[in-house]
């Protein structure tokens, strides 16, 4: 029945994504699909986003050089693309105020979300107190206790936080309470997907609402040092920061690189990096890269990072490392904490753990030839503080 | 109330696989005709509390995919079988693997929570023609024209068949199983009515009906009601189906 949807479903040579879903949602997102296309097709629903994007969130957000990293990492140059300095602290306001948007244009009083490192959630819960919507968000207990500074910047805003107790207490399970929820509430409310993942449309819906990133920094880069770099790098959780910066630079000659998280050994269970040993699956509606065990339940991952320790990749981005489009590689989360008091010391931005993980390549990529890198700076590190405080010991 | 006709739900594993032989013997003394049996599932994302639970207690124990259909193996003394899963397990097993498995089993249909039809066209293709329909299931935002097409997606194999191939699964409401008391009854109610003048095939109506009104009301209507969670909440503390069973009916 799924041929009702009007969009490509699939991504890649193998097929990825999908719309895996039960019957109970399916309509709702038949219903979602419609929406976000005729609000594409709508000149008044993206000169408001457009209004809002520049007004409440800060765009465009600015491509800082970063030469004394540069330096002491061997490249030529080094840019960083800020979505750090995006309202609410991320590039996950982008796909939640646009969402938002569509919600209110479909009628609906409430929205659901799910966040890992909360994120998401804080730019959802800010995106509903501006435009009167009820936010309900899902959030892992582990995930609560990690980036307690998110669960209050919420509560703030309005939201109201329910903790998931269930399994590692992380997003996954925050994923698993929000579907049920919705499923619950779909005929009044919205699921805000915070990655791109999840059954069609949501892959598609948050790649386009958060390519705005890469859009930029192409612009950018091209205006700040004449010509494109030898390689754009972005870390990779479920794929919205990803895709956002890496779609963008598809047609180029240069390398994509996306960086999971290793955790802290290579073993199942260690990591959330999903391409050492994570085979095809489906899980939250799409068929994609998966770490499981043999018996098709899903693994346990660890990262310090909230934001990337998550089982799946998602499937537009596992496409495209499948098909050779871009590259994935993984870091540490000692190399990741080691890239982000670098970055601090070389040129006061605190980075969020996420996208330290993506730091943590640059002296690699300078080892193989690349002498100009551009790095999604995907969030800010304040709601880090406390695991930079012990694990760096500041 | 009468036991039948009813369509219990049992979670395989849970307590234990060793005690699952015994269950649905006691289900087939019983006269049931059809029973459904979970696949606990490490995401079980259209379950509530009471299945979560249970799915989680018997992968704990060792209630793999495989382990669970080998313990079905060459068991007759069984109501037919509609195994109640998640995708992921099954396309992990892959399509030749889970056709060696089903052989020797009751298991007569399979209800995929998480596969709307054409989603995995040629592995439900394998599964059909080796004589394991899928389940349609038709939920509260599945409007009538809808389900008319999913009703052809997955049709009835005619009145030979036994139940567990030819109903389809109405979802009482909108949400996860379990947990359904004070449900308003009125909407599920005029849905089937309504897919009885497009269908002659049986209906099972489930997701939160534990109490004798509610199963009252589903068959007065020519239904069958499903006990999913309340019977496996009975199981847990120690009950026998017989015992679980009668506490819903009254």
């Amino acid at each position: 029945m799924t041929d009702a949807f009007a969009l490509p479903t699939r991504f890649g040579t193998q097929a990825l994504g999908g719309c895996y879903a039960p019957e109970t949602l399916m309509q709702p997102l038949l219903d979602l699909e419609a929406a976000f296309c005729g609000a594409l097709a709508d000149p008044a629903f993206q000169a408001e986003l457009k209004a809002e994007l520049r007004q409440f969130v800060g765009r465009p957000t600015p491509l800082t050089p970063a030469p004394r990293l540069a330096e002491k990492l061997g490249l030529k140059a080094l840019f960083l693309k800020r979505e750090d300095l995006a309202h609410t602290g991320a590039h996950k306001i982008n796909n939640a105020l646009a969402q938002a948007l569509l919600a209110r244009r479909m009628g609906k009083t409430e929205v659901i979300a799910e966040t890992g490192a909360g994120q998401h959630g804080v730019a959802t819960a800010a995106a509903c107190a501006r435009l009167g919507l009820r936010c309900t968000v899902f959030m892992g207990v582990t995930d609560m206790a990690r980036q307690a500074p998110n669960v209050a910047r919420m509560r703030l805003f309005g939201a109201t936080v329910e903790p998931v107790a269930a399994g590692q207490g992380t997003l996954k399970e925050a994923v698993n309470e929000a579907l049920r929820a919705w499923a619950g509430r779909c005929t009044t409310a919205h699921y805000i997907l915070g990655s791109a993942l999840g059954p069609h449309p949501f892959p598609t819906l948050v790649r386009s609402f958060q390519t705005v990133i890469g859009e930029e920094a192409r612009a950018q880069v091209l205006d700040q040092a004449g010509a494109l770099p030898d390689a754009v790098v972005a870390c990779a959780g479920g794929g919205s920061n990803g895709l956002g910066l890496l779609v963008p630079f598809l047609g180029d000659p240069l390398r994509r690189l996306a960086v999971e998280a290793g955790g802290h050994g290579r073993a199942l269970g260690e990591h959330a990096a999903r391409l050492d040993g994570g085979r095809l699956g489906v899980l939250h509606g799409c068929k994609t890269l998966l770490l499981q065990d043999e018996h098709g339940h899903t693994a346990e991952t660890a990262s310090v990072s909230a934001g990337l320790d998550y089982p799946a990749l998602g499937p537009e981005l596992a496409a495209l490392v499948l098909d050779r489009k871009v590259e994935v590689r993984r870091a540490s989360d000692d190399e990741a904490l080691a890239a982000a008091r670098l970055l601090c010391e070389s040129e006061g931005i605190l980075p969020a753990l996420e996208s330290s993980h993506a730091l943590a390549l640059l002296s690699a990529l300078a080892a193989e030839g690349a002498a100009t890198v551009l790095l999604g700076l995907s969030g800010r590190g304040d709601k880090d503080l406390s695991t930079y405080q012990s694990r760096l010991e500041c | 109330m009468a036991l039948n006709p009813l369509l219990p739900f049992l979670m395989a594993g849970d307590p234990s696989l060793e005690a699952l032989p015994g269950y649905l013997s006691e289900a087939r003394a019983l006269g049931l005709e059809a029973l459904e049996l979970g696949l606990p599932h490490s995401d079980p994302i259209a379950d509530g509390p009471v299945l979560q639970a249970a799915a989680h207690r018997a992968i704990a124990r060792g209630a793999t995919p495989r382990r669970v259909l080998e313990a079905l193996a060459g068991l007759t003394d069984s109501p037919d079988l509609i195994l109640f899963t998640y995708l992921n397990p099954l396309l992990q097993l892959g399509v030749a693997s889970l056709l060696r498995l089903l052989e020797p089993t009751p298991v007569r249909s399979l209800l995929v929570v998480d596969l709307p039809f054409g989603e995995e066209p040629e592995f439900e293709a394998a599964l059909r023609e080796a004589g394991y329909p899928m389940v349609p299931l038709l939920a509260p935002t599945t409007c009538l024209e809808r389900a008319q097409a999913l009703l052809g997606t997955r049709p009835d194999p005619g009145p030979d068949a036994p139940f567990a191939q030819r109903f389809a699964y109405v979802v009482a409401r909108l949400g996860v199983t379990g947990a359904g008391q004070g449900t308003d009854l009125a909407p599920v109610l005029r849905r089937v009515d309504g897919l009885k003048a497009i269908s002659n095939r049986p209906f099972a109506v489930g997701f939160g009906l534990s109490d004798p009104g509610s199963l009252q009301a589903v068959r007065a209507l020519g239904a069958t009601p499903v006990i999913g969670s309340a019977l496996v909440a009975g199981l847990t503390s120690g009950s026998s189906i017989r015992t679980a069973l009668s506490a819903c009916l009254g």
